[in-house]
């Protein structure tokens, strides 16, 4: 039977981090999407469930003073697709989220929620990576941030410490003339991705990219970025697609063999890339 | 021991007491416990649409919400939208085009049709099916569903405009 | 989009060719109509299963104290609790209400608990401990038939089967149909191609999962609401497999979330009625979607290896199929399957020298079984591409290959059954022109985006309407409206509307002045079930008879009441007999049948009952081993043409236009028969692209709907086009064939065709997933 006893609604991060602290079976609960879905299955049987709904403080996009912007951890995927504020290579992010699931799941999962779950096939992640994002963190011993690329950590392992909560995504800011996409290759419409690459193209014309859906974790490179940067020609894209590719350590799945995948990472890196140019 | 616990839901309208465990999602609360059946359980994951109900304004699975969490929120099913003009134009377009044939994703399919009118009274066929592409449905084929979607928000219109 | 015809105001009482909106539409669209899932009664229990962990293994006993000591828990049915050695199975009776003795599947019910509450049936489930002896599983149909696999069914032999089946070991039937001398000719032909395909299993996926509620009167008789195809089948398999009278059992029907043949032949109902009788309470036992998976029933996977040879002109010789078909643990509806395929492998198509055979082996795993199509979609998979094959060999346009082959007005089926009615040329012709055929395909290089190619796909295709029995009872009430009763069950296909269109009509009656009893064993007349697309056909011909039965004592009444001829008397619209030419001298339906009721005659009432009659094969023009079904047939007919873009970057394919067109006869309700062909041709896109259960070892891998993925509105074709042809059958009731399935059996072979002439590549295995599209595409680009 479902051991969960406890529910818990607190209006505050420093409250939720105390709830999570005082009992490590306790799991926070942002949207809701995936875990009462393990839930119903009984993939999982927490203790006590903390509710993230009521905080104030993670709702919402807003630009910071310095210009960047701040996607709270509780900011529906719905929002995230929609929002102004994420332009120039935040785009990236805007279009991953667009490409969530349905319209529906959209309404009710976040980017908190979203990351923390680090399913190597979320849309997030490689967007996140292409477009430089940190992840503000807050636990008992007050708040930290880390750089997206270090957040993913393994297969549904974050860098998040026990007790731990995403509180909010920061992007560097938005400038005029930069774009990013994102690039989604999946059976059907809602479907995980099979894989996916994310290209971010700055004013100056460099560029970031990352690949997901082929490993652990996003595929990103500083050599692979450099690369492009200098040159995003087809022989140029092919090399930095080489390098991803090494660094790949795909799955074979219902949706596809570790073989196909690595097939696809240069392919879809070189739509990518292709994509991003077209929108500048 | 995890025991039942009462907790106040607004549904359709009404405040309505219902008891739920702590686990218990929404859909087993309002077909279970309060004999709302319209919302129907294809997979319990979240994937086919066919528990879709609104809440708060906005499509959700019901599947996907814990009971406890929907407290103090407003939560319209099929059955509490009978009366409303929107899901009655599409009721009847429905009817008209042959936009159900088993019936079983139709409470969840009319819900997130109803849903889009609202925020886009002319959905094109892109906004259609991007709107509904969460409900899934194996017996029409979705031709239909198109069809009587885009009907019924253009019946809409002309009553608007006529008034 | 489509064009179904909308709405016509009828002519009055003209109901059949009318688009008249389905009779429960109402309760559907407000949320009232009430599925297995939405019943509740006092005191109800809650069921769930318990499922085998081993794909082959022998129970050596039970341990259920842990199971009976949770709280609420109230009953708990294993296999011991079944006497004998009773057995169930359509075709071979191989199948136990739930397993006794051995398990034969990973997810085959073990056992089936009761309890208060769905949660704690759930948990004590899990808690139920069997002890196993593990065996060595045959998961392959290959390994199984080849000498020394482990035996599934130890006593297969001495199973009752309805046919001469041929069951030994491993084999579960074998079936072999020929005609001409198939060696000789190929000696004759130009042009041969040979090739191996396969096939996968496909989930049906109705979006309501299987269940049912039975309740349990004193005397001990049960009363049985379930998802189902037939309330037939249901009474047969439950009594068959728990060794129980058929009066002991009543099955009634409730709203049906589809079937698509899932629902056909039982799933939980045995064992929940072993539960419910042990239990003497009320129970209700819902599948989660995952057990839906794993436990009832999916499409054969199959490897076909196919020959067709042809003259340098095109004219289609010669046919040779080999057909092995996975079985799965239990027969269920495989014999069939295999011997429908088999009968219909050459297409709707003139091929004088055919030899078709084929085996169904059992394996451990789930069974397979009765699927929309019922075999048709693999064989014509096959077929389909190699007349397309033959084409391109002999630089021949496919359209006009076929045109030379394909059976028209006169031409008898595959063994002599006759063909009366043939709209295939015409359904050619329709997508030819809807679709633009030659100018596209001259066209499409100019088309060409990028990665993105597109090709042109066509693929013909038929489908029987006749089978077994059925029958119909109208009764004139009181007050002159009319009860029509068939058994028939409604899935959602709308086969209610349909039989009250056809007996209105056939009155001259308004829909509103007939009403249609649900199907129940007590009270229905017998109807063998909803698959093989025959409700329209076999049971619309008996509501036809037993309504010309009503006409009949009508006039015999009103010609004692208006003192004349019976010959003299006619029907007028609306409910009224009248002296032809004089329609003022007439008496009222509510007249006579209150005459009929308390004076004279007693009630009025038609009926009607009988088994589909024609001759499968004709003896002295074919051969027949082992054939499943002695008695099928009356054709509809299918060609459609799709345009597929191939995205050569990721091998993803999709479908931008597709046009289908169906010869049924007559469309008794249009916008229905539109919604059948489109309906059929997504659920055919799954089957070509995207769906396939797939197998770890011995477990199924993708029991979910996250894994498994049947299209969405995304995937639909930016047009989708149906088109109805209507040859008017003579033998159909208003010149009715039927339109269930034959808007599938092409599809797949259709977008293999366009495939290749996308991008000049043939893929032999299905789906055609963009990884194997794209790995064929670099093995081409690679040689």
């Amino acid at each position: 039977m479902s051991a969960l006893q406890g529910f818990f609604r607190p209006k505050t991060v420093a409250e939720a981090v105390a709830l999570l602290a005082q009992d490590p079976d306790a799991k926070p609960m942002a949207g809701g999407a995936p875990l009462v879905a393990m839930l119903n299955a009984r993939v999982i049987e927490p203790a006590a469930l903390v509710s993230l709904a009521g905080i104030a403080e993670i709702q919402g996009i807003s630009v910071l003073p310095d210009g960047r912007v701040r996607i709270g951890a509780f900011t529906r995927h719905r929002d995230t697709a929609a929002s102004p504020l994420l332009a120039g290579t935040c785009g990236a992010v805007k279009h991953a989220a667009s490409q969530i699931a349905n319209a529906t799941v959209r309404n009710m999962g976040t980017i908190g929620g979203s990351i923390a779950f680090a399913d190597p096939g979320l849309d997030y992640p490689p967007a996140l990576v292409a477009a430089g994002a940190e992840v503000e963190i807050a636990g008992a011993d007050g708040r930290r941030s880390v750089a997206v690329r270090d957040f993913f950590v393994d297969w549904y392992t974050t860098a998040l410490e026990p007790g731990e909560m995403v509180t909010a995504v920061l992007l560097p800011a938005p400038e005029a003339g930069a774009h990013g996409v994102y690039v989604k290759h999946a059976r059907v419409a809602g479907d995980y991705a099979t894989a996916s690459a994310a290209a971010c193209l700055a004013k100056d014309g460099s560029v970031r990219v990352a690949v997901g859906g082929c490993g652990p974790t996003p595929l990103s490179s500083d050599e692979a970025n450099a690369i492009l940067s200098a040159d995003r020609s087809d022989a140029s894209v092919a090399k930095a697609g080489a390098l991803l590719e090494a660094l790949a350590d795909p799955l074979d799945d219902v949706r596809g063999s570790a073989d196909y995948r690595r097939i696809l990472i240069p392919r879809l890196l070189r739509r990518a890339v292709r994509s991003v140019e077209g929108q500048a | 021991m995890n025991a039942p616990q009462t907790l106040n839901l607004r549904i359709n309208g009404e405040s309505v007491p219902a008891s739920a465990l702590l686990h218990d999602t929404l859909l087993t609360v309002l077909r279970d416990r309060l004999q709302l059946t319209a919302a129907k359980r294809g997979c319990n994951q979240g994937v086919c649409g066919a528990c879709t109900v609104s809440v708060d304004a906005q499509p959700m699975r019901a599947c996907l919400s814990l009971a406890h969490n929907c407290e103090g929120a407003e939560v319209l099913t099929l059955e509490g939208l009978n009366n409303d003009p929107r899901m009655q134009a599409l009721q009847h377009s429905f009817a008209r085009a042959g936009a159900f044939q088993c019936g079983f994703c139709t409470a969840g399919m009319l819900v997130s049709a109803r849903a889009l009118i609202e925020q886009n009274p002319a959905p094109d066929d892109a906004a259609v099916r991007s709107a509904l592409s969460g409900n899934l449905c194996r017996c029409t084929g979705y031709v239909k569903i198109i069809a009587a979607v885009q009907s019924a928000a253009a019946a809409l219109r002309e009553e608007v405009a006529a008034s | 989009m489509s064009t179904a015809t909308t709405d016509n105001a009828p002519a009055q009482a003209d109901t059949v060719g009318a688009s008249v909106s389905q009779i429960e539409g109402g309760d559907k669209l407000t949320g009232r109509a009430l599925f297995t899932a939405d019943l509740y009664r006092h005191g109800m229990l809650h069921g769930a299963i318990a499922q085998s962990p081993h794909a082959h293994a022998r129970i050596r006993g039970y341990d259920l104290t842990e199971a009976l000591a949770l709280p609420g828990v109230r009953a708990i049915v294993t296999g011991d609790d079944v006497p004998g050695d009773h057995r169930m199975g359509a075709f071979i009776k191989d199948e136990p209400a739930l397993a006794k003795g051995k398990v034969r599947y990973v997810g085959e019910i073990v056992a089936a608990v009761a309890a208060d509450t769905e949660e704690i049936a759930r948990h004590a489930a899990r808690l139920i401990h069997v002890d196993y002896e593990e065996l060595p599983a045959a998961l392959d149909p290959a390994e199984a038939l080849a000498d020394g696999a482990p035996l599934i069914h130890e006593t297969s032999e001495t199973y009752a089967a309805v046919f001469d089946s041929g069951t030994s070991g491993n084999l579960c039937s074998r079936t072999s149909l020929g005609q001409g001398d198939v060696e000789a000719a190929w000696t004759r032909c130009d042009v041969v191609v040979e090739r191996t395909y396969q096939t996968q299993a496909q989930a049906h996926l109705s979006i309501e999962p299987c269940g049912a509620l039975a309740e349990v009167d004193s005397a001990g008789r049960v009363t049985l609401w379930s998802a189902n195809q037939s309330v037939f089948r249901v009474q047969a398999n439950v009594c068959e497999s728990l060794g129980l009278p058929m009066t002991r059992l009543r099955c009634q029907t409730p709203h049906i979330g589809a079937g698509f043949g899932n629902k056909m032949e039982s799933h939980v109902q045995p064992a929940l009625v072993a539960l419910a009788l042990k239990a003497r309470r009320t129970v209700k036992l819902v599948l989660s979607r995952e057990e839906d998976f794993e436990t009832v029933r999916a499409r054969h996977p199959a490897t076909i290896r196919m020959k067709t040879g042809a003259m340098r002109d095109g004219t289609l010789v010669a046919r040779e199929v080999e057909l092995l078909l996975d079985g799965g643990a239990y027969g269920d509806d495989s014999p069939g399957v295999l011997g429908y395929a088999l009968l219909m492998n050459c297409g709707p198509y003139n091929i004088p020298h055919v030899h078709a055979h084929g085996r169904v082996a059992y394996t451990n795993k789930m069974r397979f079984g009765a699927f929309r199509g019922f075999g048709v979609p693999q064989v014509t998979f096959a077929s389909e591409q190699q007349l397309d094959e033959i084409a391109q060999q002999l630089g021949m346009d496919p359209l006009a290959l076929r045109r030379k082959s394909i059976k028209r007005d006169g031409d008898p089926w595959f063994g002599g059954q006759p063909v009366l009615s043939n709209g295939l040329a015409e359904c050619l012709d329709v997508v030819e022109r809807a679709s633009g055929w030659q100018a596209q395909r001259a066209g499409k290089a100019a088309a060409a985006t990028g990665d993105r190619v597109r090709g042109y796909g066509i693929a013909t295709s038929a489908h029987i309407s006749g089978l077994l029995a059925s029958g119909a009872v109208v009764k004139m009430l009181e007050d002159g409206s009319v009860l029509l009763n068939t058994g028939a069950v409604d899935i959602g296909q709308g086969s209610n509307t349909a039989l009250t269109q056809m007996c209105a009509q056939a009155l001259k009656l308004t829909m509103d002045q007939v009403a249609i009893a649900s199907p129940d064993t007590d009270g229905s007349p017998y109807n063998w079930g909803t698959t093989a697309s025959r409700v329209t056909y076999v049971t619309g011909r008996s509501v036809v008879a037993a309504a010309a039965e009503v006409e009949k004592q009508l006039k015999m009444h009103a010609g004692q009441m208006l003192e004349c001829s019976v010959e003299d008397l006619e029907l007028l619209p609306g409910g009224k007999v009248a002296i032809k030419g004089v329609a003022q001298r007439n008496v009222s339906f509510a007249a006579i049948s209150g005459r009929a009721h308390w004076a004279a005659g007693g009630p009025i009432m038609g009926t009607h009952t009988w088994v589909f009659d024609q001759k499968t094969l004709d003896p002295k023009r074919a051969v027949a081993v082992g054939l499943p079904f002695p008695q099928i047939g009356i054709f509809s007919f299918s060609a459609m043409v799709v345009e597929v873009e191939v995205d050569t970057l990721t091998g993803k394919v999709r479908v931008p236009r597709a046009w289908s067109a169906c010869d049924i006869g007559r469309a008794i309700n249009p916008t229905m028969a539109t919604g059948q062909i489109e309906g059929a041709f997504v659920q055919g896109m799954g089957y070509a692209l995207t769906e396939e259960m797939v197998w770890d070892g011995a477990r199924l891998a993708n029991p979910s709907l996250m894994d498994y993925k049947i299209p969405t509105f995304a995937e639909l074709p930016e047009t989708l086009q149906a088109f109805i042809v209507e040859s008017n059958e003579p033998s159909g009731p208003f010149g009715a064939k039927s339109v269930g399935e034959i808007g599938i059996n092409a599809v797949a072979a259709a977008i293999a065709n366009g495939i290749a002439d996308a991008v000049g590549v043939r893929l032999q295995q299905l789906p055609m997933t963009a990884e194997r599209v794209l790995t064929a595409l670099l093995a081409k680009e690679g040689a």
